[in-house]
């Protein structure tokens, strides 16, 4: 059978087409924000819509009032696999103008080169932001900054008081050092035969960022999380799996499967933030009847923080627009008015300082968030701007391997370091 | 056709030669690739559990659900009902069921509730390396049964009844009648369910996602080649051109097994 000539000709046009434009890079747009704001641009949220729909729409419309001749068109994108249509859109050439980004996903676009470098285009703004929350979209071995810093969150440890109380612990004074933690976890273990465990995750590049240990070099070319402290943390989460004092699940756990273990009194300590105690008083009543509250447990004296962020695309045609949207949203005003609906905090200097943030109205709430707000102020980001999916997994990994006694901790950790670094390595 | 199946298969073989990443366009490198994956532990952890997949699940998947169209090929009063009952789960979205067997596995679940109340104590099905395998194995078994039993009912109404009636008068027993009379006749489909099921099981990706989670197991003991692939190639770092020669590898392993199966159904006739 002989194939019309038209069409292998289509046929190689088709091929040949979409691979040519893969390596186009076409750059597209200008760093220089200066200019009149006016256009249209595209704004791209993070699982916002469900909850946030009426205060998105609200600051899109004051924006457009503020600004005449401006058009934000909203986008939400699902939990998950958002980082997946991310990559795609930035693959594609479709990145939205405006994009909600956490540090690690600011990385990989600022190094490709689809990230507005805000040192250049919008320096005037940085003495808004609280110093810490500016740096978090810096990226080591580059210059400049990446994202202007949205809402910080951070959150207290839960416990449950009846599963101390029954073990014999004094549910009043849950543990406060990590010592206490690993002593309290086996008592808890050992009197309920196992039934009980205290943790349900397996220790996390911010678990050991908090033990103390120094996750890169100062460079951030190299990481270092294999050293005698690191070594130390792996060892005494070995005694707790073995001791059933960490869940036997724990090697297979994921966020959400952690919190339902505690919701089904599964395990007796879970992290959480303000926003989960309403979780507990409508999904578990008994729990929340019971529900214990304490710091997070650090050696370093600062907790951890999660920060978001708000990208500008550098290929966006509407480089002014972008850039005086994305600060719209994230500015003192925008980020206290969204702090108040959901229990997060802004990154905007001072708001801390805001009565919401430090009076007391006796709730449990109040309390939590109160607490977090102040612990914000020293809070460190743990989790290394590079630390990539792929080398999330290669840790979790090596750590499963180690608590299954397959690999002594050290082993385990050498080896989670070389392919974390053959992995930095190939992101160039 | 070009757009959707030719055009991708080509790049990802291109891309398998090159050091592409997501973000970055990347350059030829040559079977480096493929030299890795070699030297991949990961790679060969795959490859061993993809393999053992075709062998746990082929087998079941041939034979189980011939025994099933006999059983509900017979036309009493009520069988319809046992006929959808048994096609249920290939209607069924995999990531419910996938969920709801996770929720039924589960450490506090109602499987290991019942293996408590009996005596047998609790069981790591989603804990321990094998048997979060077998427990995927039968999740892929226990949903694939209604489809393949489809396949062998039609193939079943084609065996004449003289040939059970020839092998009844002659003294022949049920299981004679059907090593003899039924397998013989339904070979032709036995095959086809072969080289079906094995195509499927070595690309089996849902199930062991979702029961062993995203890291394929404790240490990623339970990940296989297909989920190797998204997770090397897929998100912002993703390595597309490592990706690609392991679906390379996928795509080679996968038309090999398919070419085993037809040969051996040749060997058979000649």
């Amino acid at each position: 059978m002989s194939i019309p000539r038209r069409a292998l000709v289509t046929a190689a046009v088709a091929l040949v087409l979409p691979l040519s434009a893969c390596g186009s890079g076409d750059s597209g747009g200008s760093t220089d924000a200066s200019g009149k704001v006016e256009g249209d641009i595209t704004f791209q949220t993070w699982n916002l819509r469900a909850n946030f729909k009426a205060y998105f729409e609200g600051v899109i419309v004051d924006f457009e009032k503020k600004y005449p001749g401006t058009h934000v068109k909203w986008i939400d994108q699902p939990a998950e696999g958002y980082a997946d249509k991310i990559s795609a859109d930035a693959a594609g050439g479709t990145l939205p103008d405006v994009v909600n980004v956490s540090p690690d996903l600011v990385a990989p676009l600022a190094k490709a080169g689809l990230a507005l470098d805000l040192d250049k285009s919008a320096a005037q703004y940085e003495k808004e932001y609280l110093a810490g929350a500016w740096a978090s979209h810096r990226i080591p071995g580059m210059t400049g900054t990446y994202a202007f810093p949205w809402y910080l969150n951070t959150g207290p440890l839960f416990y449950n008081k009846s599963l101390f109380k029954e073990a014999g612990l004094d549910a009043a004074q849950p543990p406060t050092t990590y010592d206490e933690l690993f002593s309290e976890a086996l008592q808890l273990a050992k009197k309920s035969d196992g039934k009980v465990a205290t943790l349900a995750n397996v220790p996390t590049v911010e678990d050991f960022g908090r033990y103390g240990v120094e996750l890169m070099n100062k460079a951030g070319t190299a990481f270092s999380f294999n050293d005698a402290k690191g070594i130390e943390l792996l060892t005494k989460y070995k005694e707790l799996y073995d001791a059933k004092a960490l869940d036997a699940q724990a090697l297979t756990a994921t966020p959400e499967s952690s919190g339902r273990k505690f919701l089904t009194g599964a395990v007796a300590m879970n992290p959480g933030s303000a926003l989960d105690l309403g979780n507990f008083k409508k999904q578990a009543p008994n729990l929340y009847r019971n529900i214990g509250i304490t710091d997070q447990i650090t050696s370093t004296g600062k907790v951890n923080m999660y920060v978001m962020g708000v990208m500008v695309n550098s290929r966006t045609k509407q480089t002014p627009a972008a850039v005086a949207f994305a600060h719209y949203v994230t500015d003192a005003r925008n980020q206290m008015s969204f702090a108040k609906k959901v229990a997060i905090f802004p990154s905007t200097a001072g708001s801390l300082g805001d009565p919401y943030f430090t009076q007391e109205d006796g709730t449990d709430e109040t309390r939590v968030r109160i607490a977090a707000a102040k612990s914000l102020k020293n809070a460190v980001n743990y989790t290394p701007v590079l630390f990539s999916e792929q080398m999330k997994t290669a840790l979790r990994n090596e750590v499963a391997k180690a608590l299954q006694g397959k690999e002594s901790p050290k082993t385990a950790l050498d080896n989670a370091v070389k392919t974390c670094d053959t992995l930095l390595r190939q992101q160039g | 056709m070009a757009v959707f199946i030719l055009y991708p298969f080509v790049s990802t073989v291109i891309n398998s030669f090159t050091d592409r990443r997501t973000l970055i366009p990347g350059e030829f490198v040559g079977l480096a690739n493929f030299r890795e994956l070699l030297h991949d532990e990961m790679f060969w952890t795959g490859l061993r559990n993809s393999t053992l997949y075709v062998l746990g699940v082929v087998p079941a998947l041939v034979l189980l659900p011939l025994l099933l169209a006999l059983l509900v090929q017979k036309n009493i009063p009520g069988i319809t009902f046992f006929r959808s009952a048994f096609y249920t789960p290939v209607v069924a979205s995999i990531v419910v069921v996938g969920l709801i067997w996770v929720w039924l596995l589960d450490e506090r679940g109602l499987v290991n509730s019942l293996l408590e109340a009996i005596g047998i104590g609790k069981v790591g099905f989603l804990s321990d390396q094998w048997l979060l395998l077998l427990s995927a194995m039968a999740v892929t078994v226990w949903k694939g049964l209604g489809y393949y039993m489809i396949i062998y009912l039609a193939a079943l109404a084609n065996v004449p009844r003289e040939l059970h009636e020839a092998a009844s008068v002659d003294g022949a027993g049920a299981v004679r009648r059907f090593l003899t009379v039924t397998v013989p006749a339904v070979r032709s489909t036995m095959v086809l369910v072969a080289a079906l099921s094995s195509v499927a099981a070595f690309k089996v990706f849902s199930e062991v996602y979702l029961m062993a989670g995203p890291d394929g197991g404790p240490a990623g003991e339970d990940t296989t080649l297909v989920m190797l692939v998204q997770r090397t190639g897929t998100g912002l770092t993703g390595r597309v051109g490592y990706a690609s020669a392991l679906s390379v590898v996928v795509f080679v392993v996968t038309v090999a097994l398919m070419l085993l199966v037809l040969r051996a159904d040749r060997k058979e006739d000649a």
